[in-house]
């Protein structure tokens, strides 16, 4: 393997220093804000940069006791999961229609959630508000819920179908000789094979349902069913230039996902990356 | 057939399980949230009164007023246990955007604050507005600072806030430095040289923002005197490539150009603007004593008065400031519940709950038999006998127009010529002329 | 095989959620594009006035287009060159590469709004970090208004965008270079090629159609990079950071005309389409086979 970059010991270190560049660039900005978080307003106009006088949680206690971040958090956390499961029961269902139907049927079901992932959410946003509105379900879980799966949804029949169509169809076909239903082949041969790009797709679009911030802000209006995105949005109103706190929201919003991602780093990259060849 | 049927039946459940965990798991945890402030820990948990129990949703845009509001709320709800009150708060920037989608369906907004003006306007066109010209608790508010939530003889809002649009001092600075409120304009830029000289920045401008907005009332009060102006750049009579607003964003270049605002201006947001002022670095503050609460929360010891460039000379100043009554508190008419949300606007009429609100927000009420405690307030109470001007810019209806001369603003900020502005903004605001 | 009429059902619940809450409104937007409406009062059907007045009657459509291209090539260039070196750098699995990959991967996931936040202080002028951290090592003369700047904010934003996402292009582009066969490279080399000449001839040609999905992709995101800069500036200062995904925001919500706001999202729809079908054609011309 060494024909691709023929290194010499300055390459190597050449090649090092860049990449230790770039990490600095990555991280120090996190760092920064992460290190803001526990100062105190006054300490951060002095000393921006520099490490904190004394590791104070007190910004935390803020957001915890003065703010119902708890509730924020549970309501995406509510938005995200069940959009997920949804969006994955139902396209993983569409996948396989479109991979067992033969002709037409499968490419106009297919073109149909294609198109969808062209079109941007500037165009129908005010549509949807208006039809959310007349379903009653503005300012609730539940609408918001049913829109992300409907915004959503291409994007992961998009992935699943791709990579049904990788699959055997004999497979199939002979679980049909031995008697097997559709349901049966779906639940029982299908839906176990497709498990790696489930999974990927399931990281792919948690990501984009967490972080989403324009449905949010469209569809909900009270306090207690605010998500993290749109509580971090209000913060800014309400605590100003109080970065220190601000910061403390930020990093409390973030933390699942970082989390996860520390745990689960190849499964996001493997997620993200199925999710972006849909270009 | 039967599969088919069984197999819907069973879709339907699963679609309703789903979007119904959304919501019990939402309405199962009201408890969780037993340390947020806008709920009354005074309340018995849900269901076990037989007396309905109403939830009205109180929408504004002030994020800085949420703890006396929360209090003031809680309060309310000790004294209606059978009142709940859910308070929602939109940046200003978003606040129509989301005020007025929400009210069109009713789902929120019960009790609900709107600018004066164009806003208004807009809302009252749409029927939006409850006719409150009944309610008994009209007589707790000065009748001429109620007028900008009247039309056609009908009080359909009451505006609750006096504010000064015009920008606040360091007291202890001028006085140190020996400067008093210039009366013309050699004068204020004389004041500014010698703050500048002085090592402070002698405005803070925000023109990241609210900046341009704000300081442009008092910026062109003088320079064109009549009050219909917008209204005649909104149809083509007026335009901005006249010479008056041609001269505006002239002494606007010149404020620029000479040092007068902070570096930076138009990357500074109102935020960082203020606490530049509150850490005594800067003199002014271009924004309005809306601020003066926040600014004195920053620093205790500050000491704040009020002011306004004088853009003319003496002789020919007719206005001394810019005041605007605001926060217009409406009853929405498409509310199931307008009893319970006429109750919460009396409860906010009452002298001593607008007292305990302008006291801890520093802000002027329009309520009678108001004690105003803090200095600041007392400040600001003096310029009630000033000739002020009412916030012009707040009558500019068409949001496009609005922005177009705010951003004209920005653009000679940025370097671009008086003169060049200005023909840009006249550009847009031709594409945009009310027919 | 012939499928089973059970087959339908699979469809029913997914298709029924997604004409609803997507197809549905996506043709109700159409229609408001035809029509003039405040959001309070009653629709008017107005024809093409729409259209016409975004095609020949809105500078700030026009701006806003500018911005929007300018915003989009300075991201694809930096971030397809940007991306492209560090995957080659990083193209071989050692545990050492993985990590820089993951670490640099990092910024995708954060929320686009968490990401401003960060960037918001960054910038700051005044307790900034970027303009402290130049004065402290003496070079007070790069410093400067980066949000405010009306002729520096668009690449100021750019350059966040660009920090956000090259480790998710990287990894797109890792994942091309691993499938160039490692003989090719052989072959070149012994031929007596140098690096450059390696690139050029064997890199270059086969990671092209990896190539042409960073730079798709990355169009499209600096096409709905809405959130980032809705926080970062809101359009400003002056028009000069307004983008078409966050004007058609404020046509809608600021100026409350959804029916001109729908056809700028139809016009904006289109733009998309042109721009991405452009790019790939020229992609593909480009190819060596």
């Amino acid at each position: 393997m060494n024909h691709r970059n023929k290194d010499t010991v300055t390459g190597k270190t050449m090649k090092t220093i860049v990449l230790l560049m770039f990490s600095l660039l990555i991280l120090l900005p996190v760092l920064i804000v992460v290190l803001a978080s526990f100062k105190q307003m006054t300490e951060l106009f002095v000393n921006p940069l520099g490490w904190p006088k004394t590791f104070s949680l007190d910004n935390y206690v803020v957001m915890f006791k003065e703010q119902s971040i708890g509730r924020y958090f549970g309501n995406s956390l509510i938005v995200t999961l069940s959009t997920i499961f949804c969006i994955l029961l139902f396209a993983s269902m569409l996948a396989y229609a479109i991979y067992r139907f033969s002709g037409w049927r499968s490419l106009v079901i297919y073109g149909l959630f294609a198109a969808g992932m062209m079109v941007p959410p500037q165009v129908n946003m005010i549509p949807i508000y208006k039809l959310v509105a007349d379903l009653k379900l503005t300012n609730s879980l539940g609408g918001l819920i049913a829109v992300s799966i409907a915004i959503f949804m291409p994007v992961a029949v998009f992935i699943l179908s791709g990579f049904m169509k990788s699959m055997p169809k004999e497979m199939i076909e002979a679980a049909a000789i031995d008697g097997c239903g559709e349901w049966q082949s779906y639940f029982r041969i299908v839906l176990p094979l497709s498990m790696s790009s489930i999974s990927a797709s399931a990281i792919f679009l948690s990501v984009m349902v967490w972080n989403d911030l324009l449905f949010p802000l469209l569809l909900i209006n009270s306090e207690s069913k605010k998500t993290l995105p749109l509580a971090l949005l209000q913060f800014q109103g309400e605590f100003m230039t109080n970065f220190p706190v601000i910061f403390a929201g930020v990093i409390i919003a973030s933390a699942p996902i970082v989390i996860a991602y520390i745990f689960l780093q190849r499964y996001f990259v493997e997620g993200v990356t199925a999710g972006s060849i849909k270009g | 057939m039967k599969k088919w049927f069984s197999a819907t039946v069973f879709m339907i459940a699963l679609a309703m399980f789903v979007t119904g965990c959304g919501n019990n798991g939402n309405s199962s945890k009201p408890n969780e949230n037993s340390s947020a402030p806008s709920k009354s820990a005074s309340e018995s948990p849900k269901s076990v009164d037989n007396e309905k129990e109403v939830q009205i949703s109180f929408i504004h845009w002030r994020g800085e007023d949420t703890k006396v509001f929360n209090e003031l709320i809680a309060k309310f709800e000790g004294e209606n246990p059978k009142i709940k009150v859910e308070m929602s708060i939109f940046p200003s920037e978003q606040y129509l955007a989301n005020a007025q989608a929400k009210l069109i369906d009713g789902t929120a907004g019960d009790v609900f604050a709107s600018y004066p003006g164009a806003q208004f306007e807009t809302m009252f066109k749409a029927g939006l507005y409850a006719d409150l010209s009944d309610v008994g608790f009209k007589s707790k508010y000065t009748e001429n600072l109620i007028k900008a939530g009247q039309k056609d003889g009908k009080q359909y809002a009451f505006p609750y806030q006096l504010v000064y649009n015009q920008p606040i001092y360091n007291k202890a600075i001028f006085e140190k430095l020996n400067l008093t409120p210039p009366k013309d304009w050699e004068g204020f830029l004389a004041l500014c040289e010698t703050l500048k000289s002085n090592g402070y920045v002698p405005i803070a401008f925000p023109g990241a923002d609210i900046g341009p907005g704000q300081f442009m009332n008092s910026m062109m009060m003088n320079n064109n005197t009549d009050e219909e102006i917008w209204a005649k750049v909104e149809t083509g009579q007026a335009k901005v490539t006249d010479e008056w607003f041609v001269k505006t964003l002239s002494q606007f270049k010149e404020l620029n150009d000479k040092g007068y605002f902070q570096k930076d201006s138009l990357g500074t947001s109102k935020d960082i603007a203020g606490s530049l002022f509150a850490q005594e670095k800067a003199a002014m503050l271009a924004t309005g004593s809306y601020m003066l609460a926040s600014n004195l929360a920053l620093n205790p010891e500050l000491k704040q008065g009020l002011l306004a460039p004088i853009t003319v000379a003496a002789d020919q100043a007719v206005y001394e400031g810019i005041h605007t009554t605001t926060f217009l508190l409406g009853v929405s008419a498409r509310s199931s519940k307008k009893d319970a949300a006429k109750k919460f606007v009396e409860f906010l009429s009452q002298a001593e709950n607008a007292e305990k609100y302008a006291n801890e927000t520093g802000q002027l009420v329009t309520v009678n038999g108001v004690n105003y405690s803090t200095s600041e307030l007392q400040e600001t109470v003096s310029w009630t006998s000033k000739k002020t001007r009412f916030h012009p810019r707040y009558l500019i209806s068409v949001a496009a127009i609005e922005k177009a001369v705010t951003s004209s603003i920005q653009e000679v900020i940025g370097g671009v010529d008086p003169v060049k502005a200005a023909e840009n903004a006249q550009k847009i605001i031709d594409q945009n002329l009310k027919k | 095989m012939k499928h089973s009429k059970s087959l339908y059902l699979f469809i029913l619940p997914g298709l029924a959620i997604y004409l609803l809450f997507f197809v549905y409104p996506t043709i109700n937007g159409l229609i408001l594009s035809f029509s003039s409406w405040d959001g309070f009062s009653e629709r008017k059907w107005i024809g093409l006035d729409n259209y016409t007045r975004m095609l020949t009657g809105d500078s700030i459509f026009v701006r806003a287009f500018q911005n929007n291209m300018k915003f989009m090539i300075s991201v694809v260039v930096f971030q397809t060159i940007l991306s492209l070196f560090f995957a080659i750098l990083l193209t071989k699995n050692t545990k050492k590469n993985v990590i820089y990959r993951v670490l640099f991967f990092f910024p995708t996931i954060i929320s686009s709004i968490a990401v401003a936040f960060i960037w918001g202080f960054m910038y700051n002028p005044n307790v900034g970090v970027i303009n402290s951290f130049l004065g402290n090592i003496g070079l007070d003369a790069l410093s400067n208004n980066w949000l405010g700047n009306p002729a520096m904010a668009i690449y100021s934003i750019a350059f966040v965008q660009v920090w956000a996402h090259t480790g998710q292009m990287i990894v797109l582009f890792v994942a091309g270079l691993q499938s160039i066969p490692e003989e090719l490279y052989e072959a070149v080399y012994l031929d007596g090629a140098n690096r450059w000449q390696a690139f050029r001839n064997v890199t270059w040609p086969l990671v092209a159609p990896a190539a042409t999905i960073v730079v798709a992709y990355t169009t499209i995101q600096s096409f709905k990079a809405f959130d980032l800069i809705f926080a970062l500036t809101g359009g400003g200062p002056a028009y000069s950071t307004e983008i078409l995904s966050t004007y058609i925001y404020h046509t809608a919500f600021q100026s409350s005309e959804f029916g001109y706001a729908a056809a700028q999202s139809m016009g904006f729809m289109v733009i998309i389409a042109i721009v991405t079908i452009g790019q790939f054609k020229l992609l593909r011309g480009n190819r060596a086979y």
